[in-house]
């Protein structure tokens, strides 16, 4: 007799104890907030079996690893119409600027920073006209050309390599694909004109009268 | 009337005092429309007890059955009442049992008939889902002859949607108005729009109530900055709580969907949002036929009704296949972030961990999942 009100005892004792251990979590509002659910689910994040691959359809893309970052951007140099340079640029940059030779390149208007700040050459190499060159003489490649920006625009380089400064290309799952610099900004004048907004909702206007 | 012996209050905006008292609101002048003389002598309580038998009658004491079948009528109208219904029940049945009609209009009534008595789409096992989704195809075909996809994908597990917006990249070019407008399918008559671009004016704040969400100059316009609402697909959604029918709800990777089926139209949830972020259709949505988007979900994008609540899914039909949704896709200034808050390594939680981020009126613990930033 005495030995089953004991078990009953512990019955009821682990009963109580799994109720008040069940009871704190797994009701809906678990969290304090979404950043304490957001760490708290993301602790043993395995990955999806989401892809976004398919969507970066046919734009050819090369990986890069900056800091932390690894992602892919868009291949540049094939859609360079006039690349390779040299195809033309056999000569060195002065004698190809003599008058007898056909005008290249006259539609390019420098509208970027200022002439005490930047030239042709700041960026181009005049000795290697298929590479670009870093401000102390680095060759950097057409196609890693944000490595170019970046020496001026680091706060900007530092949120694109993050994902807060540019557009994704594809989709929101991995692998990354993010647009690169001269995707979007023209090197030459790399700030956009205003324009007339796409959409104007003229049946508000009459619901608002 | 006078004023002492009002059962309510008005505001008698602009309206004059009426002077005469044989006259009242209807008009007449003798014979009295039933309150001209006979309120003055009325007690408070015998107002109460008739006013309250006059609004609901014999609601009071009879039960819903009851109601419907204990009413006095005489026996041609009953007959009429029955006639009448009987021929409904029987023209359902007869279409879809007859040898006569065509396979087409049986297969028509048939479907018909199980959506119209489907369960709640939240309740539903994959089987049930997978089934009202081909019917709904179907459905389609029969009727217009063209074929659509739609799928009825669940949540995605280790997936939690979440959404960033830079308020100082956004221009205000409204490029995703439309991109959204062609994606969801939504009413081109009413030109309803989920998503608002807000343009403010710089040093007042967040100021919605000097904003203007609807200009036509262009942009981005001097001393002025531009912010975007939707819906927030909120973690702890107001709007849920307050559907008297559970027609509207958050799914397991954050998404606050709703069952365009089960939903009743009362637009509570409409009123309980503090974004501003659900629409009603007021009028049957139309689309021209070659501006539909035959790429759709059951929750998202497919064709609504007259009647019934929508709002942003954050085009579920997109997101939960890995694409961006059609204003992320849309937007050419990247002022727009979307991905998933679960995994460590993605764009969002980029932003979330390294800008200052915040979100709109962040004090009513709604929890939204849509985070502002600035360069």
């Amino acid at each position: 007799m005495k030995n089953n009100i004991n078990v009953m005892n512990k019955i009821v004792c682990f009963s109580f104890f799994l109720v008040a251990f069940f009871s704190c979590k797994h009701h809906e509002n678990e969290y304090h907030s979404i950043t304490d659910k957001i760490e708290a689910e993301s602790k043993d994040y395995h990955g999806t079996s989401i892809s976004s691959e398919a969507y970066i359809g046919e734009i050819q893309t090369i990986e890069i690893t900056e800091g932390d970052h690894t992602f892919l951007i868009p291949e540049r140099k094939s859609q360079i119409k006039s690349y390779a340079c040299t195809e033309c640029h056999s000569k060195p940059l002065s004698q190809m600027k003599s008058k007898d030779l056909k005008k290249a390149h006259w539609d390019i208007k420098m509208d970027h920073a200022n002439a005490n700040t930047m030239n042709c050459v700041t960026c181009h190499n005049p000795d290697n006209m298929d590479d670009l060159k870093s401000l102390t003489g680095n060759e950097i490649d057409f196609n890693t050309s944000y490595n170019l920006c970046n020496q001026c625009h680091t706060k900007q380089f530092e949120d694109w390599k993050g994902g807060a400064h540019g557009k994704r290309i594809g989709g929101w799952a991995p692998p990354r694909a993010s647009m690169t610099c001269v995707n979007c900004h023209d090197p030459h004048k790399p700030h956009f004109e205003s324009r007339w907004p796409a959409s104007f909702n003229t049946q508000k206007v009459k619901e608002r009268e | 009337m006078s004023n002492n012996n009002k059962k309510w209050f008005s505001l008698n905006l602009g309206r004059k005092e009426k002077t005469s008292s044989g006259s009242c609101s209807c008009g007449k002048t003798s014979g009295g429309c039933g309150s001209s003389s006979d309120s003055h002598h009325m007690t408070d309580e015998a107002f109460n007890e008739a006013a309250i038998h006059a609004s609901i009658g014999e609601e009071r004491t009879k039960d819903g059955f009851e109601q419907v079948f204990d009413v006095k009528m005489d026996r041609r109208s009953a007959f009429k009442k029955l006639t009448a219904s009987l021929l409904i029940g029987a023209g359902a049945v007869s279409t879809s049992c007859s040898v006569i009609s065509g396979d087409e209009s049986k297969e028509k009534a048939q479907i018909d008939w199980e959506e119209q008595f489907k369960g709640n789409y939240k309740l539903m096992t994959d089987k049930e889902k997978e089934g009202t989704v081909d019917r709904l195809v179907r459905s389609y075909q029969l009727r217009t002859g063209k074929n659509i996809s739609m799928s009825s994908k669940n949540a995605e597990e280790d997936v939690l949607f979440g959404y960033a917006f830079n308020i100082s990249k956004c221009q205000g070019y409204m490029d995703c108005v439309n991109a959204c407008v062609e994606e969801n399918n939504q009413d081109r008559n009413s030109q309803m729009q989920y998503i608002r671009i807000h343009e403010m004016k710089d040093g007042k704040g967040f100021n919605f109530n000097e904003a203007d969400d609807n200009y036509y100059h262009e942009v981005p316009a001097e001393g002025h900055f531009y912010m975007g609402t939707q819906c927030f697909h909120c973690d702890n959604p107001p709007c849920v709580e307050v559907c008297p029918v559970q027609a509207t709800w958050r799914e397991d990777d954050g998404l606050v969907v709703v069952d365009y089926d089960w939903c009743v139209g009362c637009r509570y949830c409409m009123a309980a949002c503090p974004y501003d972020g659900r629409r009603f259709n007021w009028s049957k949505p139309e689309v021209p036929e070659a501006e539909i988007n035959h790429n759709q979900h059951y929750l998202g994008n497919r064709m609504r009704k007259k009647g019934v609540m929508e709002k942003c899914t954050f085009c579920v039909q997109r997101s939960r296949a890995g694409k961006n949704p059609a204003c992320v896709e849309a937007c050419p200034t990247g002022a727009r972030i979307f991905g998933n808050l679960l995994d460590p390594d993605s764009t969002i939680r980029w932003v979330l961990e390294n800008k200052k981020v915040f979100r709109l009126k962040e004090d009513l613990g709604t929890e939204p999942k849509f985070w502002y930033f600035m360069d």
